[in-house]
C-alpha cells in the first residue's frame, strides 16, 4: 500500500506549494506554509500516496473502533472471571485501586461463557492487526507534522496521541508475544497489559471523541458502496483541502481504496482462519497451522492440551504416590479432614463434560471428568454453606499453585475435584492424583494436583 | 475567555477532554510503572516508533525495490498491473511472520516446557502457507494475463502498473524518474 512515496525530484519539489497554495485558506491558514523549506518527511509533497486522506483513515477508524470496544469488554470481563475482589490470592493487580469498579462474582453458567470470551478476545485482536497497521500507515504523515507544535491544543492532542499510538501498539504486543508465551516484557504479562489498556483506553476514548466530525464530514464525501466499485484504474485522490492526509501532489495509483481494505481484510481472515481452531478445538484444531495449540496431540484418554507440565511445577511420582493425601480444613472442630484417593473414589462421583479454556484464547474442548462434587466435600467438612474454597496445589513453582473459588463455583454441581478423565485416571501432567475442574472458570483456577482444600463460612 | 482560548487554539470542551484523558492515563501509568519504570517508558516508546520508524522504512524498500528491479526487467506485458500480485502474497506473509515470530524462528520461549508441544511445525507451516499464497497469486496473475492477451490491448507500459489516465500532468516525468532509479541499482 506504500505504493508512491519516492521522493520526488528536486527539480519538482519547487512547484508543490504553487499547486496547492489555493487550498490554504481558512483554519490552515494560521500554518506557515513553507513546505519546501523543511527537511523531508516533513515535507506534506514527501508523502505521494493518492489512496492516503481522510476518507480511508476514517474507514479504518471504524473497524478498530468496532473491534477496540470489543477487546476492551472481552477484557474486562476476563478480568472479572478471575473474581479478584474474593481474595488478593486471585488478584495479578492487587493495587488496581478504581479500575475494580465493576467487579461481579463471576457465574458458572452457561458453561461456555469464558471459553467465548476469551476466545473472541484473542481471535478478535489476531484479527484487527492488519487494519491497525493499514492505520498508522494512513496517519503515517501525521508523525512528521511541521512546525511539530502549533499551538497549546495541538501539542495536548500530540501527547494523547502518544498515549493512543503508543498504548495500541503495547497492548498488541504484549498480547500477541503473551500467547506465544515468550516472556520478554518488563514484569506480569497481567499487570503490563491490564494498566497498558487502560492507559490505551483513555487515549482511544478523547481520539474516537475529537475526531467524530471528521470521519462523519471524510464518510460522507464519497460514498461507501461507490467507493468499493472503483478499481485502479478509476481511483482518484482526495481533495487537498480535505486535510493534510492528502498528498499535494500524488503519484498514479497502484491500488484502489477497495483494494487497500480488502488486503487488510484478506490479513484478517488469514490470521482467523489459521488460528480459530484452537478455541473451537476437535477436529477443527488440526487447521490452526499458525496458533499454539493447534497440533493434536493424540486420541487418547489424557491427550488434550495443557499449559504447565508436572516438571514445571516441580512435581514428581514420589510425591503424588501412596502418599498422597488430601487435607480438607475448615473452621469447625473435626477438621482437617484427611482423605487418601481410594477414599475420594469411594465417595459418590459425579461426571461433568467441561472444557478447560486459557486466557491465551484456546480450548481443551470438552473433556469428560468424573470426581467428588466440591459441594459434597464442603459438607465433609463441615460447612454447608461455604462462602470461598481455597485451593492449594503440591506445585512448588507457578503463579497459580493457589486459587480462591466463589460459593457460586463451590456449590456448583458440576464444579468437581476430578479423579479421572475420559475414563482412565488423570495423568500426572493433567494434574494427577486430583484436580479442580469448574465449568467457565478460567483454565488457571482449574487447580492441578491439589493438596489442600480450605472451606471458608 | 476568548483570547485565553485563541491561545490554546481549540474550543474549552478539547481542553477539558483531553485533561480528562491525562488524568485516567496518569492514572493507571501511576499504578502500572513502579513496577519497572524504565522498562515499560523503553516499550511504550518502542510501540510509539516501532512501526512507523522501523517498519514502514522496510516495506517501503521492499515495494520499491520490486518496482524498480521486476519494473526494468520485465518482459513486455499486457496492461495489467503485477505489482498488486507480489504486494499482496508478500505482505500478507510478512504479517503472519510479525504476529507469530517467536514461535516461527523458534526463539527462547517457554512453550515447549509449558506445552509439551513440538516448536517445529510452526517454521514450516508459515513456509508452507507463504508458498500456497505466492501460487495462488501466481495462478491469478496468470489467468489475468491470459484474458489479457487474448483481448486486443495496446503494448504495455514497462513500468509495472497500468497507469490510465493518470491524475497529474507530469506523467511521464515520474515515468522516467522510475527507470533512473532502478539504473541506479543496476
Amino acid at each position: 500500500m506504500n505504493d508512491a512515496e519516492e521522493p520526488r525530484p528536486a527539480t519538482e519539489v519547487r512547484h508543490v506549494p504553487r499547486e496547492h497554495d489555493g487550498h490554504r485558506s481558512g483554519r490552515l491558514a494560521r500554518r506557515p506554509a513553507l513546505p519546501e523549506e523543511v527537511p523531508g518527511p516533513f515535507r506534506r509533497s514527501f508523502w505521494r500516496s493518492p489512496i492516503r486522506g481522510p476518507w480511508l483513515t476514517s474507514v479504518l477508524g471504524l473497524v478498530l473502533l468496532a473491534g477496540i470496544v470489543v477487546l476492551f469488554v472481552t477484557g474486562l470481563l476476563s478480568y472479572a472471571a478471575y473474581n479478584p475482589d474474593l481474595s488478593g490470592i486471585n488478584d495479578q493487580t492487587p493495587g488496581k485501586g478504581w479500575f475494580g469498579f465493576y467487579l461481579f462474582s463471576w457465574p458458572t453458567h452457561p458453561e461456555w461463557l469464558y471459553r467465548v470470551n476469551q476466545g473472541t478476545h484473542v481471535i478478535v485482536g489476531l484479527a484487527l492487526v492488519p487494519f491497525l497497521l493499514a492505520k498508522l500507515w494512513s496517519v503515517l504523515p501525521r508523525l512528521f507534522e511541521w512546525p511539530p507544535v502549533r499551538n497549546p491544543a495541538h501539542a495536548l492532542e500530540r501527547l494523547s496521541l502518544f498515549l493512543l499510538v503508543g498504548g495500541g501498539v503495547f497492548e498488541f504486543a504484549t498480547g500477541i508475544i503473551n500467547i506465544q508465551q515468550w516472556y520478554v516484557f518488563p514484569g506480569s504479562f497481567y499487570t503490563l497489559h491490564f494498566y497498558g489498556a487502560w492507559v490505551f483506553v483513555a487515549a482511544f476514548v478523547v481520539h474516537a471523541c475529537l475526531k467524530a466530525p471528521t470521519v462523519i464530514r471524510a464518510l460522507r464525501s464519497r460514498g461507501l458502496i461507490r467507493e468499493l466499485r472503483t478499481d485502479t484504474a478509476h481511483t482518484r485522490p482526495e481533495a487537498v483541502s480535505a486535510g493534510s492526509l492528502v498528498s499535494p501532489s500524488p503519484a498514479a495509483p497502484t491500488i484502489s481504496r477497495r483494494g487497500a481494505l480488502a488486503f487488510a481484510g484478506a490479513g484478517s481472515l488469514l490470521l482467523v482462519a489459521l488460528s480459530i481452531g484452537q478455541s473451537i478445538g476437535g477436529p477443527l484444531r488440526r487447521t490452526a497451522l499458525l496458533a499454539p495449540h493447534g497440533q493434536d496431540t493424540g486420541s487418547g484418554p489424557g491427550d488434550f492440551q495443557i499449559n504447565v507440565t508436572a516438571a514445571e511445577g516441580g512435581i514428581t511420582a514420589a510425591r503424588t504416590g501412596a502418599g498422597w493425601r488430601l487435607t480438607l480444613s475448615g473452621p469447625y472442630p473435626g477438621t482437617p479432614v484427611t482423605l487418601t484417593r481410594a477414599e475420594l473414589l469411594a465417595m459418590p462421583q459425579h461426571t461433568a463434560a467441561l472444557s478447560i479454556n486459557c486466557v491465551e484464547g484456546w480450548s481443551s474442548g470438552d473433556q469428560t471428568w468424573t470426581g467428588v462434587r466440591l459441594s459434597d466435600l464442603a459438607r465433609l467438612a463441615g460447612v454447608q454453606h461455604p462462602a470461598s474454597l481455597l485451593v492449594e496445589s503440591l506445585q512448588h513453582r507457578g503463579g497459580f499453585r493457589r486459587a480462591v473459588l466463589s460459593a457460586g463455583q463451590v456449590l456448583d454441581p458440576d464444579s468437581l475435584l476430578a479423579l479421572r478423565v475420559n475414563g482412565a485416571d488423570l495423568s500426572l501432567d493433567h494434574g494427577y492424583p486430583a484436580r479442580v475442574i469448574v465449568p467457565a472458570s478460567p483454565g488457571v483456577h482449574n487447580t492441578k494436583w491439589v493438596a489442600t482444600l480450605t472451606f471458608g463460612s | 475567555m476568548r483570547r485565553l482560548m485563541r491561545w490554546y487554539g481549540a474550543n474549552p470542551l478539547h481542553l477539558l477532554a483531553l485533561l480528562g484523558c491525562f488524568a485516567l492515563a496518569g492514572y493507571a501509568a501511576a499504578l502500572l510503572v513502579p513496577s519497572r519504570p524504565l522498562g515499560v517508558a523503553v516499550w511504550f516508546g518502542g510501540a510509539v516508533v516501532g512501526h512507523d520508524l522501523l517498519l514502514v522504512p522496510l516495506y517501503w524498500l521492499a515495494d520499491r525495490s520490486a518496482m524498480a528491479a521486476i519494473g526494468h526487467r520485465a518482459p513486455p506485458l499486457p496492461a495489467i498491473g503485477w505489482i498488486n500480485y507480489l504486494r499482496v502474497p508478500a505482505g500478507l506473509s510478512a504479517l503472519l511472520l510479525l504476529v507469530w515470530f517467536p514461535l516461527i524462528l523458534r526463539l527462547h520461549t517457554h512453550y515447549q516446557a509449558s506445552t509439551t508441544l513440538s516448536p517445529d511445525p510452526f517454521l514450516w507451516h508459515w513456509l508452507a502457507v507463504t508458498g500456497a499464497l505466492f501460487l495462488l497469486s501466481a495462478a491469478a496473475f496468470a489467468i489475468r494475463l491470459r484474458s489479457a492477451r487474448r483481448a486486443v490491448t495496446p503494448p504495455a507500459p514497462p513500468a509495472g502498473t497500468p497507469r490510465p489516465t493518470p491524475p497529474r500532468h507530469d506523467h511521464d516525468h515520474d515515468h522516467d524518474h522510475d527507470h533512473d532509479v532502478s539504473d541506479d541499482r543496476t
